[in-house]
């Protein structure tokens, strides 16, 4: 048996990330998303959050990242209750990943320079020397996610779509992140380059040892990347996401049996289909 | 239905763009002088359409003989370049931008307001009602009560500008702030940073090309308030000058300074945009 279904872990208190009974709800009147949500991401994991359309995996994500506060419930990132995003928690998203003002350079050394320098310390000569180090580092970060480094200097806007995600990646990485949180972060690429981004993630996961939490409606990205594969899904049309299906993926995940688990996973996260959500699959 | 030629998809030629597009300017200019012509034939001494050599002659008095209200003794063979510095021209375009540049500046502080305003909330709703409500208030109807208040000296002529494109701006700033994708500032969050960090390291540097094409667009405005002021109360000034040539006809120098107003504030804009353009290669106006 290839997948088991995921065991439900005594060592709660140990786990890096700890989501208890989150409920989430929008609009008025209040529409649930999350409903008594319970997940616990262990140290080194990468899990991938699978869902359609709006079944609460990117906002799942938001409340780990700390970016948005849940109705009910609460997340333990190691123990403690963040109430707003910080240097724990790497960000990737799909769009806006960069800051279109800097150079590859300038986004990938902003967060060293932001901890290490003030608003006011960066008029010292300290900060133009170190600055020089932060460069040096970032170049090497600049190698490692396939970049020359004649492109250092170049604003986002002149680089690809491929090219910007793999910058996003170091800028989030050379901070030493615990937790890299990555919301679509390859869905607006093409196949071609969006293989190669999967090969690079695994590859820096495996490298640095990091926690990863991949958000993505794509099965079998989320299978060729994760290593346990949660999904997502509502039980009735009127309640809020559970956690349908929670699968732990061996390694190596073997490329010829994913279309069949494919199958498998999307009838687990297709259980229930809001009528607006099944004419957007089918259009 | 076709007319044979296109109209969405022309492409003009070179030839065709020149001509057509200056072509307003020569009827313009033509049709002035045509019908000066002619009324100077009429009634020599008209003084309503001056002539080009009447114009002339008054531009050379205004900007190369001294100004009237001048103390220093005449310097009869003066540099062209010293007698400019010395004339009425140089005096009024002088006083005129120094109120022009001092209102600029204190237009920075509003955009700083603003930025504070769309990213901090509880700034923005401390200020925003407020504003929103500053806005619709008439500017040029507080004159009067700011010459009451303070005075008719240069405090009331730049707080009339100040007071009149302010709110703008920082209502500006305020969308322009919030239309920087929140992605963008969680992700300064996660990189480190702390709210400051995001006001002034990543927010201020996205929405500063935008700012700075706000100001340009408000540059009418802040002219518009100048001149209103310097009409109704000054002693020097290019409006001052307009003012005060209209009650003697002096259309021979109206014209010409109406024109060099313009060509300033063209000059201002241009070197604006080129500024921003050198300061934010990364920026494309959409």
């Amino acid at each position: 048996m290839i997948l088991s279904k995921h065991d439900q872990r005594e060592t709660a208190a140990m786990a890096l990330i700890q989501i208890e009974d989150i409920s989430v709800a929008y609009g008025s009147p209040p529409r649930p998303v999350l409903d008594g949500l319970n997940l616990s991401i262990e140290d080194g994991e990468f899990v991938c959050l699978l869902g359609q359309t709006g079944c609460g995996k990117s906002t799942l994500l938001r409340l780990v990242l700390g970016s948005e506060k849940p109705v009910g419930g609460r997340v333990l990132i190691d123990g403690i209750e963040h109430d707003q995003p910080d240097r724990t928690r790497g960000y990737v998203p799909q769009k806006y990943s960069l800051f279109p003002d800097r150079t590859v350079l300038g986004n990938i050394t902003f967060g060293p320079e932001v901890a290490e320098f003030s608003l006011l310390n960066r008029f010292t000569a300290r900060y133009f020397r170190r600055r020089r180090q932060f460069r040096q580092e970032a170049m090497q970060y600049i190698r490692r996610i396939g970049l020359r480094e004649a492109d250092a200097n170049k604003y986002p806007e002149q680089l690809s779509g491929g090219m910007q995600q793999r910058v996003a990646i170091a800028q989030s990485l050379i901070t030493k992140p615990r937790i890299l949180l990555m919301d679509e972060a390859f869905s607006a690429l093409d196949s071609g380059t969006r293989k190669d981004m999967q090969r690079l993630i695994r590859q820096l996961w495996r490298d640095t040892g990091i926690t990863v939490l991949f958000v993505t409606h794509n099965t079998e990205e989320a299978l060729y990347l994760g290593t346990r594969v949660v999904v997502l899904a509502k039980e009735t049309p009127d309640r809020g996401s559970h956690v349908a299906l929670d699968l732990d993926v061996p390694e190596p995940c073997h490329t010829e049996q994913i279309p069949r688990l494919v199958s498998r996973l999307e009838n687990a996260s297709g259980c229930v289909r809001e009528p607006e959500e099944a004419a957007l699959a089918t259009a | 239905m076709s007319f044979g030629f296109q109209l969405v998809h022309a492409k003009p030629s070179r030839t065709w763009t020149v001509l057509l597009s200056w072509f307003l300017f020569a009827l313009g200019i033509g049709l002035y002088f045509q019908t000066a012509q002619k009324r100077h034939v009429g009634n020599p001494e008209d003084r309503v359409m001056p002539t080009i050599s009447q114009m002339a002659r008054g531009m050379y008095d205004a900007a190369l003989k001294p100004a009237e209200d001048d103390d220093q003794p005449v310097v009869e063979n003066a540099s062209l370049a010293h007698r400019f510095l010395g004339s009425m021209l140089w005096k009024d375009t002088l006083a005129t931008s120094r109120r022009f540049l001092l209102s600029m500046l204190l237009l920075i502080p509003a955009v700083v307001l603003g930025l504070h305003m769309g990213l901090f909330p509880y700034v923005g709703v401390f200020f925003l009602r407020f504003f929103l409500f500053f806005d619709k208030i008439v500017a040029l109807s507080l004159l009067p009560i700011l010459f009451i208040a303070f005075g008719i000296d240069e405090l009331s002529k730049i707080m009339l500008i100040v007071i009149g494109v302010t709110p703008t701006i920082i209502l500006d700033t305020v969308n322009l702030t919030r239309g920087v994708p929140n992605e963008q500032i969680v992700k300064a969050f996660t990189l480190g940073a702390h709210d400051f960090d995001v006001a002034y390291r990543v927010v201020l540097r996205q929405i500063a090309p935008r700012v700075l094409n706000s100001l340009r667009l408000n540059l009418k405005s802040v002219m518009l308030f100048l001149f209103a002021g310097e009409m109704i109360a000054s002693t020097d000034g290019l409006a001052y000058r307009i003012a005060l040539l209209r009650r003697h006809m002096g259309m021979d120098v109206i014209i010409p300074y109406v024109l060099w107003v313009a060509l300033l504030l063209f000059l201002v804009d241009l070197s604006m945009r080129l500024l921003n353009r050198k300061l934010h290669p990364w920026f494309h106006e959409t």
